[in-house]
């Protein structure tokens, strides 16, 4: 059930001079949410900004009953957010939207975060962890200090490999090249993917060629966050026309999206 | 004894147990928000714009924030006149509000037709004529910028249905009561007004218009104080009530209209921000009324004290 509930910030985790993780202590949105699901954050009023902003939950600390936001400040919302106070209250509409399906046993999850793509899957391979799988995980960025929580899916066991383009930390250039080198073993694979679109765009033709199963996680400007106000479609291929990415989504198969109508990024 | 405010309004025989009324294109296909608005709070729901058939709708992007504003370019993506009756009216008959259908047409045959199919659905109590969106490429704005082709819109309706017809105003007019009173004249039962205000936004950094539409329609708090001027010269022309609509966020916005002559509101973007906003206004305009001996909201329409210079109070 959809719960528009208050929530404290109690600490803010800087991981990169642009991002944080942001701690939030609530009744029992941390409770609810799957893997891939997202909350509408509404900004604080002295922000001056009117509408709330979608952001994935990324992690649930059940100890501190408490969910963690990634935020990267891109723009005046995210600035806003990023920049609250410790102790400020904002109100957070969710758990919204759908999740990602874990694989089955039969297959590795492979995992391919662009950046602050990577927000959703924290919670996700510690799903995984708790059911046993462990996931390769595919951190790609400008530089190293766009690899934002590779220590946490180090510490929950999972396969960690980077790449980032100045060639700071792991691989020199785009987080595709290691993909495609994984790819290059026999493995079964359920790919996931999050992060800027012609990354996106990469992945969905690599596991297409392939045949292998491939979820993306899409980001939206949204309005509402309710399937109202449709101003956060994805062109679909199945039915042929434009679909909520906070309802249908943010989770879809990739070969549903048309990515030749894909504006974005934004 | 406690002071008990009568809320209820009706509206071209429409009686609503209150006065908020939900803004089409905002609330879905009105099951949307059922797990975090108090739907008692809520006196109607106008569903989204409809046309004969399904459409695609604008490109994406299709929203922007603009100061106290939202900027949107939809372009009235909806599903179609049979998939609604049958998909849709039987969950919206279930929660037991006014259930309003606003209806938009290429052609002035086509709002004709809508009418003459919705006159025999049940459920529904009344008809908004969208002749004031500005995403969409015929019909929408085009009929409400022009006074006699909006007249012409609304007698064909009128014609072709039982059911209340209630036209939604464009602010983008030269004279809103000479539209106010040719679709009066022309039939209509009530007035909506404003739909949004066609504007823009522009990206400095790569110079692109922030909608793929380039310009779309703006809404929220920005809007209010011209939708309360619209309404309040709106009212002085026409004896048909108003429906008054732009940027409501709480009881003291919605008491600007009803002063300004408006008989009911609607609330659009400031549900998408808070979903209590219903509760919160009407809880808020019980208090007004009973602070200020209000038994009933009509007591307030039309008692805008225009004869004195405006007090300067506390900002």
């Amino acid at each position: 059930m959809k719960r528009d509930e208050r929530a404290v910030l109690f600490e803010r985790e800087v991981l990169s001079p642009d991002a944080c993780l942001l701690h939030f202590r609530s009744e029992s949105l941390f409770r609810s949410f799957l893997p891939g699901q997202f909350t509408m954050v509404r900004l604080p009023e002295t922000s001056g900004l009117l509408l709330r902003r979608p952001y994935s939950f990324c992690d649930v600390r059940a100890e501190h009953s408490s969910f963690s936001l990634l935020v990267k400040e891109v723009g005046e919302g995210t600035r806003a957010l990023a920049r609250l106070a410790i102790g400020t209250s904002v109100d957070c509409l969710g758990p919204l939207g759908s999740s990602f399906r874990p694989p089955p046993n039969d297959r590795t999850p492979l995992i391919v975060a662009g950046g602050v793509g990577i927000a959703p899957f924290l919670a996700f391979c510690r799903m995984l962890a708790r059911r046993g799988q462990r996931a390769i995980v595919l951190l790609g960025g400008r530089t190293s200090a766009d690899l934002y929580l590779r220590g946490e899916f180090l510490s929950l066991g999972m396969d960690v490999r980077s790449a980032t383009e100045d060639g700071s930390f792991g691989h020199e250039g785009l987080v595709t090249d290691v993909l495609a080198e994984v790819l290059n073993g026999k493995t079964s694979f359920e790919l996931y993917s999050c992060g800027p679109t012609p990354m996106l765009v990469r992945v969905a033709r690599m596991a297409r060629e392939r045949g292998l199963p491939h979820q993306v996680s899409l980001e939206r400007r949204m309005g509402c966050g309710m399937g109202c106000c449709l101003g956060c479609v994805v062109f679909v291929h199945s039915t042929n026309e434009y679909v909520r990415c906070c309802t249908e989504g943010p989770v879809y198969d990739a070969d549903e999206v048309a990515w030749e109508r894909d504006p974005y990024p934004l | 004894m406690s002071f008990e405010p009568d809320l209820r309004v009706e509206i071209a025989g429409i009686r609503f147990p209150t006065p908020l009324i939900a803004a089409s294109g905002t609330f879905g296909y009105g099951t949307e928000y059922l797990d975090v608005a108090d739907y008692r709070a809520i006196g109607g729901i106008v569903v989204k714009g409809l046309y004969m058939e399904p459409r695609e709708g604008c490109a994406p992007p299709r929203i922007w924030e603009t100061p106290s504003g939202m900027l949107n370019a939809i372009g009235l993506q909806e599903i179609g006149v049979e998939r609604f009756v049958s998909d849709k009216m039987p969950r919206l008959r279930e929660l037991g509000v006014n259930i309003l259908v606003n209806i938009c047409g290429s052609t002035i045959e086509e709002y004709g037709d809508l009418a003459r199919i919705l006159d025999d659905v049940e459920g529904v109590c009344g008809i908004e004529l969208n002749i004031s969106c500005p995403n969409v490429h015929e019909g929408g704005i085009l009929f409400g910028c022009d006074p006699d082709m909006a007249a012409r819109v609304t007698e064909r309706v009128r014609q072709n249905t039982r059911l209340p017809v209630i036209p939604k105003l464009t602010p983008i007019v030269t004279d809103i009561t000479d539209i106010a009173r040719k679709v009066e004249a022309a039939g209509a039962d009530a007035l909506s007004l404003i739909n949004t205000i066609p504007a823009m936004a522009i990206d400095v950094e790569t110079r692109k218009p922030r909608l793929a539409n380039v310009v779309g329609g703006l809404s929220g708090p920005a809007i209010r104080p011209i939708a309360i001027r619209l309404v309040y010269q709106a009212a002085q022309a026409v004896d048909v009530p108003i429906i008054g609509i732009g940027g409501i966020s709480g009881h003291e916005d919605a008491l600007e209209f009803f002063l300004a002559g408006a008989s009911a509101v609607q609330i659009g973007t400031m549900s998408f921000v808070d979903p209590s906003v219903w509760r919160k206004t009407l809880d808020g305009l019980e208090d007004y009324c009973r602070r200020h001996r209000v038994d009933r909201l009509s007591a307030l329409k039309g008692s805008l004290v225009a004869d004195v210079k405006a007090v300067p109070t506390g900002w």
